[in-house]
């Protein structure tokens, strides 16, 4: 179902790069990605992950991998975590600790400190760790500056690095509102996702364009770069993917 | 190669990134030293990422390294440590602006610095002030590196008498090398000049000023081809005046201010 969007990003390894990006253009839904790399890193016998649910609650992801193939209910509570912020926030109101400064900290510190109690619980017992975190925009939303939501992603790349196998993946939506922040973000990691949308308009049979550039190898004076470009279609059950090119206007 | 231009006497070197090369600043730095010899063991580097956030950090590398607490003054040939700065952005990440101008400052200031490095590429700027904030580091830099294209660069220097260069190189980069080319047609950097020849010895030596006096051969032809306006072209003829009276006239030819005493 999603196999073929994974491996167009070079997301269906085993074993992923410490720090992935996905920049979410506006007017674009990139969430997609977020439910396919979640199916496949359930798939993988003994990998853990970690959902941090931002931008959605948790009943949202279990739909959405309901229609890709998977059953996230399963999973919960042995290899998958959850931090579901939203439905926190839902069933405490305002005396959520997410929208409290509890013992003078910020939500950003909350979170990585949540995100971190976890991965020590967890991490041991399994071959593989990714931590998902859907969206970061929210935070802003939330009331967290710009500048601490860079310190956020900097203290998950130093978690990321801190531990082999680990791998944290992070989303940005409105990336090109919070380009400063976007740019930020993106040069922590190896992998970056540009989910853009069409230049000429809106088209019925793609809904929005991938760019996955890669870091390969970081020379003295310069990088060893790949970029590749694709287009995408997400269907009811399935997301389709096309080299630019493939779909024409049949006449 | 570039390492000739940047590693300098120039004291505080900023370099400015206008090609999101920042994951690899810190190598950059580093590949630059090495080739011009700096040993290892001068080369110094603030840690990154989040130990920024304390102010700890950049004391302890004030107190070993600008206050020279590792008594490498007995070393006849030390001649200083090399600091090489986190990125811009990831330092305005974690402390105040006035904070890293005045630890800028300290290492400046410093006799057991050597070179002060620091790297800034504007689009990873979060600060609001961003724009004066790099204008402040170009005030107080020395050597400002300005990674304009793939191809070009620019470079300003400052000496110690006052004056000031600046100049553009065209460059050529890999994985493993920056070649830099002047773009005025002089030696590429690096590249030791050759004898020069007996029409080139007529030229007098350029004083050493900021003033380009001496003229090209293409800018001499062009000078001499150059017709300024309302200048003459050729010898004007001499100026006579025919003048044909009409019947009616009454044309006198004596000189009407004849008797006037003048």
């Amino acid at each position: 179902m999603a196999t073929s969007v994974l491996l167009a990003c070079g997301l269906n390894e085993q074993k992923l790069p410490g720090f992935i990006h996905i920049s979410e253009e506006s007017n674009v839904d990139g969430s997609f990605l977020i439910s396919c790399v979640l199916g496949q890193r359930l798939r993988i016998s003994n990998a853990g992950t970690l959902l941090v649910c931002l931008q959605h609650h948790y009943q949202h992801y279990f739909n959405a991998g309901m229609r890709l193939g998977y059953n996230t209910n399963i999973f919960q509570g042995k290899t998958l975590g959850v931090i579901d912020v939203l439905s926190d926030m839902a069933g405490e109101g305002l005396a959520s600790k997410w929208l409290t400064n509890t013992e003078g900290q910020t939500l950003t510190e909350q979170l990585v400190e949540d995100i971190r109690a976890q991965v020590e619980s967890n991490y041991a017992n399994r071959n593989s760790y990714t931590v998902l975190i859907d969206n970061l925009s929210i935070l802003f939303n939330l009331g967290a500056s710009k500048l601490q939501v860079q310190q956020f992603c900097q203290d998950l790349a130093a978690l990321a690095k801190e531990r082999e196998n680990l791998t944290v993946i992070t989303k940005l939506s409105n990336s090109d509102i919070y380009q400063l922040t976007d740019n930020n973000v993106a040069k922590l990691g190896q992998v970056r996702i540009q989910v853009l949308r069409l230049k000429s308009g809106v088209f019925r049979e793609v809904d929005g364009k991938l760019l996955i550039e890669r870091v390969l190898d970081e020379g003295n004076y310069a990088c060893e770069e790949t970029r590749k470009e694709v287009l995408y279609k997400v269907n009811d059950r399935n997301v389709k993917v096309f080299a630019p090119g493939e779909i024409g206007v049949k006449v | 190669m570039l390492s000739n231009l940047v590693v300098t006497k120039q004291k505080v070197v900023l370099i400015i990134d206008e090609l999101n090369r920042e994951r690899i600043a810190p190598k950059f730095i580093g590949s630059l030293l090495h080739e011009q010899g700096q040993g290892a063991d001068t080369i110094k580097a603030l840690p990154t990422g989040v130990s920024l956030k304390h102010v700890g950090t950049f004391e302890a590398l004030i107190d070993k390294y600008a206050n020279n607490n590792t008594g490498s003054t007995t070393d006849p040939n030390f001649t200083g440590f090399n600091v090489i700065l986190p990125t811009l952005a990831d330092l305005l990440c974690y402390q105040t602006p006035a904070f890293i101008f005045g630890f800028l400052n300290r290492l400046r200031r410093s006799e057991n610095v050597r070179r002060v490095f620091l790297w800034a590429s504007p689009q990873h700027l979060q600060d609001p002030h961003a724009d004066y904030i790099l204008a402040g580091c170009e005030y107080l830099a020395e050597l400002v590196l300005r990674l304009e294209s793939d191809k070009l660069l620019s470079l300003i220097s400052r000496k110690p008498g006052g004056g000031v260069t600046n100049r553009r190189y065209s460059c050529e980069v890999s994985k493993t090398q920056f070649k830099v080319t002047p773009l005025d047609g002089g030696l590429p950097a690096g590249a030791s000049p050759k004898q020069p020849s007996p029409e080139a010895e007529q030229i007098p030596e350029p004083a050493s000023s900021t003033f380009k006096i001496e003229l090209d051969e293409d800018e001499v032809l062009a000078r001499n081809a150059l017709t300024l306006p309302y200048e003459r072209t050729s010898e004007p003829p001499e100026g006579n005046i025919i003048y044909t009276p009409d019947a009616d006239d009454d044309f006198d030819e004596e000189d009407p201010d004849e008797d006037l005493c003048i």
